[in-house]
Protein backbone atom coordinates (compact mmCIF):
# COMPACT_ATOMS: atom_id res chain seq x y z
CA UNK A 1 0.00 0.00 0.00
CA UNK A 2 1.24 3.61 -0.74
CA UNK A 3 2.95 4.71 2.44
CA UNK A 4 1.19 8.16 2.44
CA UNK A 5 -1.81 6.60 1.93
CA UNK A 6 -1.58 4.21 4.83
CA UNK A 7 -0.49 7.44 6.93
CA UNK A 8 -3.40 9.30 6.07
CA UNK A 9 -5.65 6.27 7.15
CA UNK A 10 -4.20 5.95 10.57
CA UNK A 11 -4.23 9.83 10.96
CA UNK A 12 -7.47 9.57 9.99
CA UNK A 13 -8.58 6.79 12.17
CA UNK A 14 -7.16 8.97 15.28
CA UNK A 15 -9.02 11.47 14.67
CA UNK A 16 -12.06 9.43 14.29
CA UNK A 17 -11.01 7.56 17.30
CA UNK A 18 -10.93 11.01 18.94
CA UNK A 19 -13.96 12.74 18.59
CA UNK A 20 -15.88 9.08 19.63
CA UNK A 21 -14.28 9.09 22.89
CA UNK A 22 -16.11 9.27 25.49
CA UNK A 23 -16.14 8.17 29.61
CA UNK A 24 -16.53 4.50 30.16
CA UNK A 25 -20.19 3.79 32.02
CA UNK A 26 -19.90 0.96 33.92
CA UNK A 27 -23.58 0.74 35.49
CA UNK A 28 -25.54 2.51 32.91
CA UNK A 29 -28.96 0.87 34.23
CA UNK A 30 -28.74 2.49 37.41
CA UNK A 31 -31.27 4.99 39.15
CA UNK A 32 -33.88 6.43 37.18
CA UNK A 33 -32.96 5.84 33.43
CA UNK A 34 -32.74 1.80 34.90
CA UNK A 35 -35.88 2.09 36.50
CA UNK A 36 -37.28 3.56 33.48
CA UNK A 37 -36.15 1.21 30.95
CA UNK A 38 -36.57 -1.73 33.48
CA UNK A 39 -40.34 -0.42 33.81
CA UNK A 40 -41.10 -0.51 30.32
CA UNK A 41 -39.53 -3.23 29.22
CA UNK A 42 -41.05 -5.59 31.10
CA UNK A 43 -44.51 -5.33 29.52
CA UNK A 44 -42.71 -5.57 25.96
CA UNK A 45 -40.36 -8.32 26.55
CA UNK A 46 -42.73 -10.51 28.51
CA UNK A 47 -44.75 -12.36 25.12
CA UNK A 48 -48.04 -13.69 27.36
CA UNK A 49 -48.20 -9.73 28.83
CA UNK A 50 -47.45 -8.24 25.55
CA UNK A 51 -50.13 -10.73 23.52
CA UNK A 52 -52.83 -10.02 26.18
CA UNK A 53 -51.74 -6.70 26.02
CA UNK A 54 -52.62 -5.79 22.46
CA UNK A 55 -55.95 -8.91 22.62
CA UNK A 56 -57.17 -5.93 24.88
CA UNK A 57 -56.87 -3.21 22.19
CA UNK A 58 -58.39 -5.28 19.49
CA UNK A 59 -61.14 -6.71 21.36
CA UNK A 60 -62.20 -2.99 22.36
CA UNK A 61 -61.66 -1.64 18.70
CA UNK A 62 -64.57 -4.61 17.84
CA UNK A 63 -66.99 -3.54 20.41
CA UNK A 64 -66.63 -0.19 19.65
CA UNK A 65 -68.18 2.74 21.71
CA UNK A 66 -67.84 2.79 24.96
CA UNK A 67 -65.60 -0.44 25.16
CA UNK A 68 -63.17 1.20 22.76
CA UNK A 69 -61.98 4.36 25.35
CA UNK A 70 -63.21 2.37 28.83
CA UNK A 71 -60.70 -0.02 28.58
CA UNK A 72 -57.35 1.65 27.95
CA UNK A 73 -59.02 4.34 30.64
CA UNK A 74 -59.79 1.19 33.48
CA UNK A 75 -56.71 -1.12 32.51
CA UNK A 76 -54.23 0.49 33.83
CA UNK A 77 -55.90 1.53 37.04
CA UNK A 78 -57.30 -2.10 37.40
CA UNK A 79 -53.96 -3.15 36.65
CA UNK A 80 -52.12 -1.10 39.45
CA UNK A 81 -54.53 -2.22 42.24
CA UNK A 82 -53.17 -5.77 41.10
CA UNK A 83 -49.43 -4.32 41.35
CA UNK A 84 -50.11 -2.97 44.73
CA UNK A 85 -50.84 -6.74 45.81
CA UNK A 86 -47.71 -7.63 44.22
CA UNK A 87 -45.64 -5.45 45.96
CA UNK A 88 -47.14 -6.27 48.90
CA UNK A 89 -46.56 -9.61 48.49
CA UNK A 90 -50.05 -10.79 48.74
CA UNK A 91 -50.50 -13.87 47.00
CA UNK A 92 -52.78 -14.39 44.22
CA UNK A 93 -53.97 -18.04 43.13
CA UNK A 94 -51.67 -19.60 39.92
CA UNK A 95 -50.84 -16.35 38.69
CA UNK A 96 -48.68 -17.71 35.89
CA UNK A 97 -51.77 -19.84 34.57
CA UNK A 98 -54.70 -17.37 34.99
CA UNK A 99 -52.00 -14.70 32.46
CA UNK A 100 -51.97 -18.05 29.77
CA UNK A 101 -55.78 -18.07 30.12
CA UNK A 102 -56.15 -14.07 29.41
CA UNK A 103 -54.30 -14.67 26.08
CA UNK A 104 -55.88 -17.95 25.47
CA UNK A 105 -59.46 -16.28 26.28
CA UNK A 106 -58.94 -12.61 24.86
CA UNK A 107 -57.60 -13.75 21.56
CA UNK A 108 -60.11 -16.55 21.20
CA UNK A 109 -63.23 -13.54 21.65
CA UNK A 110 -60.95 -11.32 19.14
CA UNK A 111 -60.71 -14.08 16.72
CA UNK A 112 -64.95 -15.44 17.07
CA UNK A 113 -65.51 -11.31 17.32
CA UNK A 114 -66.97 -11.95 20.65
CA UNK A 115 -69.66 -9.87 21.12
CA UNK A 116 -70.58 -9.88 24.84
CA UNK A 117 -72.32 -7.12 27.07
CA UNK A 118 -70.01 -4.02 27.78
CA UNK A 119 -70.16 -4.99 31.72
CA UNK A 120 -69.28 -8.84 31.03
CA UNK A 121 -66.45 -7.61 29.10
CA UNK A 122 -64.91 -5.07 31.65
CA UNK A 123 -65.60 -7.89 34.14
CA UNK A 124 -63.56 -10.23 32.53
CA UNK A 125 -60.69 -7.94 30.76
CA UNK A 126 -60.85 -6.42 34.85
CA UNK A 127 -59.80 -9.79 36.36
CA UNK A 128 -57.30 -10.56 34.35
CA UNK A 129 -55.65 -7.26 34.57
CA UNK A 130 -55.12 -7.89 37.91
CA UNK A 131 -53.61 -10.56 37.44
CA UNK A 132 -50.91 -9.45 35.05
CA UNK A 133 -50.51 -6.34 37.47
CA UNK A 134 -49.81 -8.54 39.92
CA UNK A 135 -46.72 -10.28 37.98
CA UNK A 136 -45.73 -6.65 37.45
CA UNK A 137 -45.72 -5.91 41.07
CA UNK A 138 -44.01 -8.25 42.16
CA UNK A 139 -40.71 -7.37 40.06
CA UNK A 140 -41.47 -3.84 41.42
CA UNK A 141 -39.34 -3.64 44.20
CA UNK A 142 -36.30 -5.46 42.35
CA UNK A 143 -36.10 -2.42 40.37
CA UNK A 144 -33.64 0.87 40.64
CA UNK A 145 -35.90 3.95 40.78
CA UNK A 146 -39.53 2.37 42.17
CA UNK A 147 -41.31 5.63 40.85
CA UNK A 148 -39.25 5.76 37.23
CA UNK A 149 -40.17 1.68 36.93
CA UNK A 150 -44.11 2.44 37.64
CA UNK A 151 -44.25 5.21 34.76
CA UNK A 152 -41.98 2.98 32.29
CA UNK A 153 -44.46 0.13 32.82
CA UNK A 154 -47.50 2.21 32.98
CA UNK A 155 -46.60 3.67 29.44
CA UNK A 156 -45.67 0.88 27.76
CA UNK A 157 -48.78 -0.67 28.74
CA UNK A 158 -51.01 1.75 27.59
CA UNK A 159 -49.12 2.12 24.73
CA UNK A 160 -49.92 -1.83 23.76
CA UNK A 161 -53.29 -0.63 24.34
CA UNK A 162 -52.78 1.70 22.19
CA UNK A 163 -51.41 -0.57 19.38
CA UNK A 164 -54.05 -2.84 19.58
CA UNK A 165 -57.02 -0.19 18.95
CA UNK A 166 -54.72 0.93 16.45
CA UNK A 167 -54.57 -2.58 14.43
CA UNK A 168 -58.45 -2.77 15.82
CA UNK A 169 -59.28 0.10 13.32
CA UNK A 170 -58.62 -1.96 10.78
CA UNK A 171 -61.82 -3.72 11.30
CA UNK A 172 -63.90 -0.98 9.55
CA UNK A 173 -62.42 -2.79 5.81
CA UNK A 174 -63.50 -6.34 5.04
CA UNK A 175 -60.11 -7.61 4.76
CA UNK A 176 -58.83 -5.72 8.13
CA UNK A 177 -61.59 -7.81 9.76
CA UNK A 178 -60.14 -10.57 8.74
CA UNK A 179 -56.25 -9.52 9.52
CA UNK A 180 -57.67 -8.86 13.12
CA UNK A 181 -59.41 -12.02 13.65
CA UNK A 182 -56.23 -13.66 12.28
CA UNK A 183 -54.10 -12.06 15.01
CA UNK A 184 -57.38 -12.72 17.42
CA UNK A 185 -56.49 -16.45 16.30
CA UNK A 186 -52.42 -16.24 16.72
CA UNK A 187 -52.64 -14.90 20.40
CA UNK A 188 -54.92 -17.78 21.63
CA UNK A 189 -52.79 -20.04 20.18
CA UNK A 190 -50.02 -18.60 21.53
CA UNK A 191 -52.19 -18.46 25.03
CA UNK A 192 -52.75 -21.89 24.26
CA UNK A 193 -49.00 -22.75 24.22
CA UNK A 194 -48.74 -20.72 27.58
CA UNK A 195 -51.27 -22.50 29.52
CA UNK A 196 -50.06 -25.68 28.62
CA UNK A 197 -46.59 -25.52 29.05
CA UNK A 198 -47.66 -23.66 32.51
CA UNK A 199 -50.06 -26.92 33.12
CA UNK A 200 -46.84 -29.13 32.46
CA UNK A 201 -44.72 -27.34 35.16
CA UNK A 202 -47.48 -27.54 38.03
CA UNK B 1 10.43 3.79 4.06
CA UNK B 2 8.84 5.53 6.76
CA UNK B 3 10.74 5.05 9.76
CA UNK B 4 8.56 2.98 12.96
CA UNK B 5 8.10 6.25 14.70
CA UNK B 6 6.77 8.47 12.39
CA UNK B 7 4.17 5.65 12.20
CA UNK B 8 3.40 5.20 15.55
CA UNK B 9 3.15 8.86 16.49
CA UNK B 10 -0.40 9.47 15.29
CA UNK B 11 -1.75 6.19 17.02
CA UNK B 12 0.67 7.44 20.50
CA UNK B 13 -1.08 11.14 20.28
CA UNK B 14 -4.61 9.64 19.78
CA UNK B 15 -4.05 6.89 22.43
CA UNK B 16 -3.05 9.65 25.76
CA UNK B 17 -5.75 11.66 24.11
CA UNK B 18 -8.54 8.87 24.60
CA UNK B 19 -7.10 8.04 27.84
CA UNK B 20 -8.55 11.49 29.23
CA UNK B 21 -11.32 12.39 27.45
CA UNK B 22 -13.31 15.53 28.67
CA UNK B 23 -16.82 16.46 27.95
CA UNK B 24 -16.97 19.92 26.28
CA UNK B 25 -18.58 22.66 28.93
CA UNK B 26 -19.72 25.06 26.74
CA UNK B 27 -21.61 27.51 29.91
CA UNK B 28 -19.59 26.44 33.03
CA UNK B 29 -22.90 27.25 34.96
CA UNK B 30 -21.02 26.95 38.17
CA UNK B 31 -19.18 29.89 37.94
CA UNK B 32 -21.99 32.67 38.03
CA UNK B 33 -25.21 32.56 39.43
CA UNK B 34 -24.58 28.41 39.49
CA UNK B 35 -27.13 27.70 42.13
CA UNK B 36 -30.05 29.50 40.06
CA UNK B 37 -29.26 26.83 37.88
CA UNK B 38 -29.19 24.30 40.21
CA UNK B 39 -32.51 25.60 41.40
CA UNK B 40 -34.06 25.34 37.86
CA UNK B 41 -33.06 22.03 36.89
CA UNK B 42 -33.59 20.04 40.03
CA UNK B 43 -37.45 19.66 39.93
CA UNK B 44 -36.78 18.75 36.69
CA UNK B 45 -34.24 15.65 37.07
CA UNK B 46 -37.07 14.09 40.14
CA UNK B 47 -39.51 12.14 38.17
CA UNK B 48 -41.96 12.80 41.35
CA UNK B 49 -41.73 16.25 40.35
CA UNK B 50 -42.20 16.14 36.72
CA UNK B 51 -45.68 13.77 36.97
CA UNK B 52 -47.17 15.65 39.67
CA UNK B 53 -46.50 19.07 38.00
CA UNK B 54 -47.52 17.45 34.54
CA UNK B 55 -50.89 15.90 36.57
CA UNK B 56 -51.59 19.73 37.79
CA UNK B 57 -51.29 21.13 34.40
CA UNK B 58 -53.61 18.20 33.18
CA UNK B 59 -56.24 18.94 36.01
CA UNK B 60 -56.57 22.79 35.41
CA UNK B 61 -56.31 22.36 31.77
CA UNK B 62 -59.41 20.10 31.71
CA UNK B 63 -60.97 22.94 33.75
CA UNK B 64 -61.03 25.23 30.75
CA UNK B 65 -58.76 28.06 30.17
CA UNK B 66 -60.35 30.33 32.63
CA UNK B 67 -59.01 28.59 35.47
CA UNK B 68 -55.87 27.38 33.94
CA UNK B 69 -54.66 30.61 33.54
CA UNK B 70 -54.80 31.44 37.31
CA UNK B 71 -52.09 28.34 37.56
CA UNK B 72 -49.40 30.33 35.50
CA UNK B 73 -49.96 32.66 38.80
CA UNK B 74 -50.23 30.58 41.26
CA UNK B 75 -47.75 27.66 40.71
CA UNK B 76 -44.24 29.97 41.27
CA UNK B 77 -45.97 31.79 44.27
CA UNK B 78 -46.91 28.46 45.84
CA UNK B 79 -43.40 26.84 45.29
CA UNK B 80 -42.05 30.19 46.72
CA UNK B 81 -44.08 29.40 50.02
CA UNK B 82 -43.32 25.67 50.29
CA UNK B 83 -39.91 26.40 49.82
CA UNK B 84 -40.14 29.22 52.88
CA UNK B 85 -41.74 26.70 54.80
CA UNK B 86 -39.28 24.42 54.43
CA UNK B 87 -36.11 26.64 54.84
CA UNK B 88 -37.64 28.07 57.86
CA UNK B 89 -39.66 26.17 59.51
CA UNK B 90 -38.68 22.46 58.50
CA UNK B 91 -42.33 21.16 57.52
CA UNK B 92 -43.97 20.97 54.11
CA UNK B 93 -42.71 17.82 52.73
CA UNK B 94 -44.97 14.79 52.05
CA UNK B 95 -42.96 11.88 51.16
CA UNK B 96 -43.52 8.92 48.67
CA UNK B 97 -47.08 8.00 49.95
CA UNK B 98 -48.35 11.75 50.45
CA UNK B 99 -47.00 12.29 46.59
CA UNK B 100 -48.88 9.02 45.18
CA UNK B 101 -52.12 9.78 47.34
CA UNK B 102 -52.29 13.21 45.36
CA UNK B 103 -51.16 11.12 41.47
CA UNK B 104 -54.31 9.31 42.63
CA UNK B 105 -56.36 11.70 43.61
CA UNK B 106 -55.59 14.22 40.42
CA UNK B 107 -55.80 11.38 38.33
CA UNK B 108 -58.64 9.78 39.30
CA UNK B 109 -60.35 13.50 39.12
CA UNK B 110 -59.17 13.67 35.49
CA UNK B 111 -59.51 9.94 34.25
CA UNK B 112 -63.46 10.40 35.68
CA UNK B 113 -63.63 13.52 34.45
CA UNK B 114 -65.90 14.55 37.76
CA UNK B 115 -64.06 17.61 38.30
CA UNK B 116 -65.33 19.94 35.91
CA UNK B 117 -69.15 19.13 36.88
CA UNK B 118 -68.60 19.73 40.67
CA UNK B 119 -69.85 23.18 42.85
CA UNK B 120 -67.05 22.96 44.61
CA UNK B 121 -64.68 23.01 41.02
CA UNK B 122 -63.20 26.13 42.54
CA UNK B 123 -62.14 25.11 45.97
CA UNK B 124 -60.85 21.56 44.36
CA UNK B 125 -58.81 23.46 42.21
CA UNK B 126 -57.33 25.93 44.81
CA UNK B 127 -56.71 22.90 47.10
CA UNK B 128 -54.69 20.85 44.40
CA UNK B 129 -52.97 23.78 43.36
CA UNK B 130 -51.55 24.27 47.04
CA UNK B 131 -50.64 20.81 47.46
CA UNK B 132 -48.93 20.05 44.61
CA UNK B 133 -47.31 23.34 44.63
CA UNK B 134 -46.06 24.01 48.50
CA UNK B 135 -45.09 20.04 48.75
CA UNK B 136 -43.29 20.26 45.63
CA UNK B 137 -41.06 23.55 46.43
CA UNK B 138 -40.62 22.10 50.07
CA UNK B 139 -39.64 19.01 48.70
CA UNK B 140 -36.73 20.96 46.30
CA UNK B 141 -35.25 23.26 49.34
CA UNK B 142 -35.16 19.81 51.42
CA UNK B 143 -32.98 18.58 48.28
CA UNK B 144 -31.13 22.26 48.35
CA UNK B 145 -27.08 21.70 49.06
CA UNK B 146 -26.35 23.43 52.20
CA UNK B 147 -23.50 25.59 50.82
CA UNK B 148 -26.35 26.86 48.41
CA UNK B 149 -27.64 30.27 47.82
CA UNK B 150 -31.34 29.87 48.58
CA UNK B 151 -32.29 33.37 47.38
CA UNK B 152 -31.12 32.02 43.89
CA UNK B 153 -31.94 28.53 43.96
CA UNK B 154 -35.47 29.80 44.74
CA UNK B 155 -35.30 32.13 42.32
CA UNK B 156 -34.51 29.11 39.52
CA UNK B 157 -36.76 26.63 41.19
CA UNK B 158 -39.74 29.15 41.03
CA UNK B 159 -38.70 29.57 37.14
CA UNK B 160 -38.43 26.53 36.07
CA UNK B 161 -42.08 26.60 37.90
CA UNK B 162 -43.52 29.21 35.68
CA UNK B 163 -41.84 28.00 32.42
CA UNK B 164 -42.40 24.38 32.63
CA UNK B 165 -46.25 24.75 33.70
CA UNK B 166 -47.10 27.89 31.11
CA UNK B 167 -45.93 25.91 28.52
CA UNK B 168 -47.87 22.61 29.27
CA UNK B 169 -50.77 24.63 30.39
CA UNK B 170 -50.59 25.98 26.43
CA UNK B 171 -50.12 22.90 24.80
CA UNK B 172 -53.25 21.39 27.15
CA UNK B 173 -55.61 23.95 26.59
CA UNK B 174 -54.97 24.23 22.90
CA UNK B 175 -55.68 20.36 22.80
CA UNK B 176 -58.88 20.21 24.94
CA UNK B 177 -60.59 23.77 24.23
CA UNK B 178 -59.40 24.64 20.64
CA UNK B 179 -60.87 28.41 19.44
CA UNK B 180 -62.12 26.32 16.32
CA UNK B 181 -62.76 22.42 16.40
CA UNK B 182 -64.06 21.78 13.16
CA UNK B 183 -62.68 18.10 12.68
CA UNK B 184 -65.23 16.40 15.24
CA UNK B 185 -63.06 15.37 17.20
CA UNK B 186 -63.71 17.16 20.55
CA UNK B 187 -64.96 13.87 22.71
CA UNK B 188 -61.23 11.94 21.54
CA UNK B 189 -59.64 15.25 22.91
CA UNK B 190 -61.47 14.86 26.62
CA UNK B 191 -60.85 11.01 26.22
CA UNK B 192 -56.85 11.68 26.10
CA UNK B 193 -57.03 13.88 29.29
CA UNK B 194 -59.24 10.61 31.05
CA UNK B 195 -56.15 8.31 29.59
CA UNK B 196 -53.90 10.58 30.70
CA UNK B 197 -55.42 10.99 33.82
CA UNK B 198 -56.24 6.86 34.17
CA UNK B 199 -52.39 6.41 33.67
CA UNK B 200 -50.94 9.26 36.15
CA UNK B 201 -53.80 7.15 38.75
CA UNK B 202 -51.95 4.15 37.85
CA UNK B 203 -48.26 5.28 38.46
CA UNK B 204 -49.23 7.00 41.97
CA UNK B 205 -51.00 3.53 43.06
CA UNK B 206 -47.69 1.57 42.30
CA UNK B 207 -45.95 3.89 44.24
CA UNK B 208 -48.02 3.99 46.97
CA UNK B 209 -47.84 0.31 47.28
CA UNK B 210 -43.92 0.16 47.82
CA UNK B 211 -44.03 3.49 49.95
CA UNK B 212 -46.42 1.22 51.93
CA UNK B 213 -44.33 -2.10 51.43
CA UNK B 214 -41.53 0.35 52.36
CA UNK B 215 -43.39 1.92 56.02
CA UNK B 216 -44.14 -2.18 57.33
CA UNK B 217 -40.73 -3.29 56.39
CA UNK B 218 -41.82 -6.26 54.59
Amino acid sequence: MNIRLRQSLQRGGALVALILAQGAAAHEQAGVAGGLVSGFLHPITGLDHLVAMVAVGLWGAQLGAPALWVLPVTFPLVMALGGVLGVLGVPLPMPELVIALSALVLGGAVAVRLRAPFGVAALLVAVFAVFHGHAHGVELPKAANPLAYGIGFVLATGLLHGCGITLGLLTRWPQGDRLVRALGAAIALLGTDFLATGLRML
Amino acid sequence: MTPPTMTARPWLLALVLLLAPGLAEAHIIAARLGDFYTGALHPLTDPQDIVLWLALALFAGSLGPGRARWLVLLMPLGLLAGFLLQVTLGIGQIGALGAAGLMVGLGLLLASGLATGLAAGNRLFGGAVLLVTATSGASNAAGMAPEANATLFAAGLASAGYVVITLLLAAIVALRWPSTDTSGTAGWRAIVLRVCGSWIAAIGLMIGGFALKSLAGV
